[in-house]
């Protein structure tokens, strides 16, 4: 076996040291940058301009979607590439996956698996510059958890389908500029037999967006009324949604794996080794040391789960239960961790510090382990599609989704 | 990166597979375990024969010379039975103590009889029943006829009963500790089953045992940090045995959810149950990812200490919590030591204080990763 994130091929390192030189040169300007989380609401306008700016650099070179094919904008590159573009970018803080605000690695994988020839030439050039920004719009209100359920319809007219409904709990503090939603496309048929994929333009009329302000931060409501969304935005065939989301949402579920390092078990460490009580540093505290052997357990875990998932990925031989397995774990570790800070910090573990990358801060944590434990499903849900992966008290077992 | 076996891995899994149904199939395990057999002589030739007993050690010492994955892929396998015997005692730890601490004259003469299975050394360590570490070690070793005399009493030696010698670690006069040859026949030497909720410990008492200058290995006084080095590259072996225990848990106990029908349906379609099967899960990966990123590490020549220390925390863990989470499922017919869960509960808990107990490796690996600036806290708690 081969842990290494350093492959060290000559080719390889020839590419890593190409990666190096053009991020050292295109992130100078950013050394007061802070980086803020993926879904931050404290970034400042300056760091949302360069990430953009960025994005569209990282994407003229196909660095965005390394492994995409050339003529839609990708590099054409190899598993051990993306390896190198993914850990030299986290250098800086930045996961490759979401330079800027946008879940196109999740919607671009599925555009290019099941979109027409037509739809992939549209679609996929733009996300592969880094242009649009893309909010994955799932959860309606009624459903929760159970997305099969979808009572957002998009009835068939001429060109177009009309599309009435609610969802909720998307997005995030910025305007997005498509967004990927499931519909119901026949609203008499069978159950995951009824649904469609739509990659709606957010500009259309009778598209309204409201901010809710939410634990963990901003989400929002998005409403669509008699919104009239050309036949060309359905991806995948009309009540074929079930199947196109089952290939992408097992990415969102932690099947596409993580190569990137926490932030926040550094912080606290410095946290640690500056903080006197007692006359002496916390470090030196058996008590704190051993809050901290836990953590670190939990997240070399996590770390090596994700790796795993990385792993299977790439060689396409989806790991039977691991997505929904490291989801399940991740957000266990993170609701943990919120107690951990409390532990150590005190009230200090209460209060922001803004200063800092939202991963990294402690209030944050605090209020991120509760928060967190819902997104793309709950705790419950990613039990049961583990259990159904294994095939607890059934006679096969369901197999993984082939990630794309 | 490359997270699969390799050929000649996966060639060594399977034939351990075999050996192992073919020799000691579940229910003779079982078997072993409720009759407190820990020692199957011939079985442990076999396993000579096959190459199971010094596979890391130097081919010129009788080895296999193989690398530390290899032999924790055996490892893992033999882990599923769970195969009892000084495997990893005398097949692993002891050749390693010998190789790290002993002068050339003993690695020739003793390593090769370990490997070929004519001698069984096992290693006595500590004597205080709650503790791990140099302060454990109370045994004392003192001057006498031109040679030494050793006194003491550890009250829990794993896989004490098959030995034929033991490497017992013991204080000197200037309070350091030594490693010491002694013979199982020796004048003095007696070995003692321990009855209770475990197996293959005894106690084993040295009353003025004869210790000659020839068996100390190496510096008299460097014994503890031979210890250290050893054990650094022979636990994450252990830990692979733990993972394949768990892997077998997890296995069985999914199987278990299919078959076992209850209130009309199988268990399996009950959510609590699931739950206990999630969790096992978890601690399985967690244990087997940690157990496999120490071992390459330790094969790559990578600084890997703390690794060890955390692959033994999460490895005896995730053994112990297995077999509870196991538990909830068989529910009554588990606790029956005639039931292959009962082999792995009791085995769980030996090995959950065998080398050190979780707590003790966890504190471990943060004092490696984050050395202490101050004497004064290193004595609390």
């Amino acid at each position: 076996m081969d842990f290494s994130l350093q492959p060290d091929t000559p080719e390889i390192s020839k590419f890593r040291a190409e990666v190096r030189a053009w991020l050292e040169q295109n992130m100078r300007g950013s050394e007061h940058l802070r980086w803020s989380a993926r879904w931050s609401t404290r970034e400042n306008d300056e760091e949302y301009q360069f990430r953009r700016r960025l994005a569209a650099k990282l994407g003229q070179k196909g660095w965005l979607f390394p492994t995409f094919p050339v003529q839609y904008g990708g590099a054409g590159l190899s598993l051990d590439h993306q390896f190198v573009l993914e850990t030299e970018i986290d250098r800086y803080g930045l996961p490759l996956g979401a330079v800027f605000y946008t879940l196109a690695r999740l919607v671009a994988p599925a555009v290019l698996k099941f979109g027409t020839e037509a739809q992939k030439q549209e679609f996929l050039p733009p996300m592969l510059r880094g242009e649009p920004a893309v909010w994955q719009v799932l959860t309606e209100p009624q459903g929760g958890s159970d997305v099969a359920t979808c009572q957002t319809k998009a009835i068939r007219d001429g060109d177009y389908y009309i599309v009435n409904g609610q969802k909720t709990m998307v997005g995030h503090h910025l305007p997005p500029d498509f967004l990927w939603t499931l519909v119901c496309t026949n609203p008499g048929g069978k159950r995951h037999e009824n649904l469609g994929w739509l990659y709606i333009p957010a500009n259309l009329p009778g598209v309204t967006i409201q901010h809710l302000h939410l634990m963990m931060g901003i989400k929002n409501s998005v409403f669509f009324d008699n919104v009239r969304v050309p036949v060309k935005y359905l991806v995948g065939g009309e009540n074929n949604g079930w199947k196109v989301a089952n290939s992408y949402l097992e990415l969102e579920h932690g099947g596409g794996g993580s190569v990137t390092e926490n932030p926040l078990f550094k912080r606290l460490i410095t946290h640690c080794e500056k903080t006197e009580f007692d006359g002496e540093s916390l470090m030196e505290d058996q008590d704190v040391r051993d809050v901290i052997a836990d953590m670190l357990i939990d997240l070399d875990v996590q770390r090596l789960m994700g790796l795993r998932n990385f792993w299977h990925r790439y060689v396409r031989d989806p790991h039977p239960y691991g997505g929904p397995q490291f989801l399940y774990y991740q957000r266990m570790v993170r609701l943990r961790n919120s107690e951990r800070v409390q532990q150590i910090l005190g009230y200090d573990a209460l209060a922001p510090d803004s200063s800092v990358h939202e991963e990294a801060d402690f209030e944050y944590t605090v209020r991120a382990g509760p928060g967190w434990m819902h997104g793309g499903g709950t705790l419950d849900t990613d039990r049961l599609i583990i259990a159904r992966r294994l095939g607890l008290g059934r006679p096969s077992q369901e197999s993984a989704p082939t990630t794309v | 990166m490359d997270l699969k076996l390799n050929e000649d891995q996966s060639m060594l899994k399977k034939v351990a597979g075999d050996f192992l149904k073919a020799e000691a199939p579940s229910y003779v395990i079982t078997d072993w375990f409720q009759k407190k057999i820990a020692y199957i002589p011939e079985l442990y030739k076999k396993a000579a024969t096959v190459g199971w007993l010094g596979m890391v050690i130097p081919e010129e010492f009788g080895g296999g010379g193989t690398s530390y994955t290899d032999c924790a892929v055996v490892f893992e396998e033999i882990g599923r039975g769970p195969l009892p015997g000084p495997y990893f005692t005398s097949g692993v730890l002891s050749p390693l103590l010998i190789l790290e601490g002993g002068t050339d004259a003993q690695k020739k003469t003793l390593i090769p009889k370990i490997c070929d299975g004519s001698s069984i050394i096992i290693p006595a360590i500590s004597d205080d029943p709650i503790q791990w570490g140099a302060r454990a070690v109370q045994t004392r070793l003192v001057k006498a006829n031109g040679g030494f005399a050793l006194n003491g009493k550890k009250r829990f030696v794993f896989d004490a009963e098959a030995a034929t010698s033991f490497i017992c670690a013991a204080r000197t006069d200037s309070g350091e500790v030594a490693l010491v040859l002694v013979e199982r026949n020796a004048h003095g030497v007696s070995v003692q089953h321990q009855r209770g909720f475990m197996i293959g410990a005894a106690e084993v008492s040295f009353d003025n045992v004869a210790v000659a200058a020839a068996d100390v290995f190496g510096d008299i006084n460097s014994g503890w940090a031979v210890v250290e080095r050893a054990s650094m590259k022979a636990i994450p072996i252990l830990c692979a045995y733990k993972v394949g225990a768990c892997q077998e848990i997890f296995e069985m106990t999914n199987e278990y959810t299919r078959t076992r029908v209850v209130f009309g349906q199988p268990i399996g379609r009950f959510q609590r149950v699931q739950d206990h099967c999630v969790d096992i899960s978890i601690h399985l990966d967690g244990a087997r990812w940690i157990t496999y990123e120490t071992l390459w590490k330790v094969d790559s020549g990578i600084y890997a200490d703390a690794n060890v220390h955390q692959a033994k925390a999460v490895a005896s863990e995730a053994y112990y919590q297995s077999c509870n989470f196991s538990h909830m499922v068989f529910a009554g017919p588990g606790t029956d030591y005639k039931h292959p869960l009962m082999a792995h509960s009791v085995l769980a808990h030996t090995l959950y204080q065998y080398l050190g107990t979780p707590l003790y490796h966890k504190r471990a690996m943060v004092d490696a990763l984050y050395p202490r600036r101050t004497s004064k806290s290193a004595v609390r708690s």
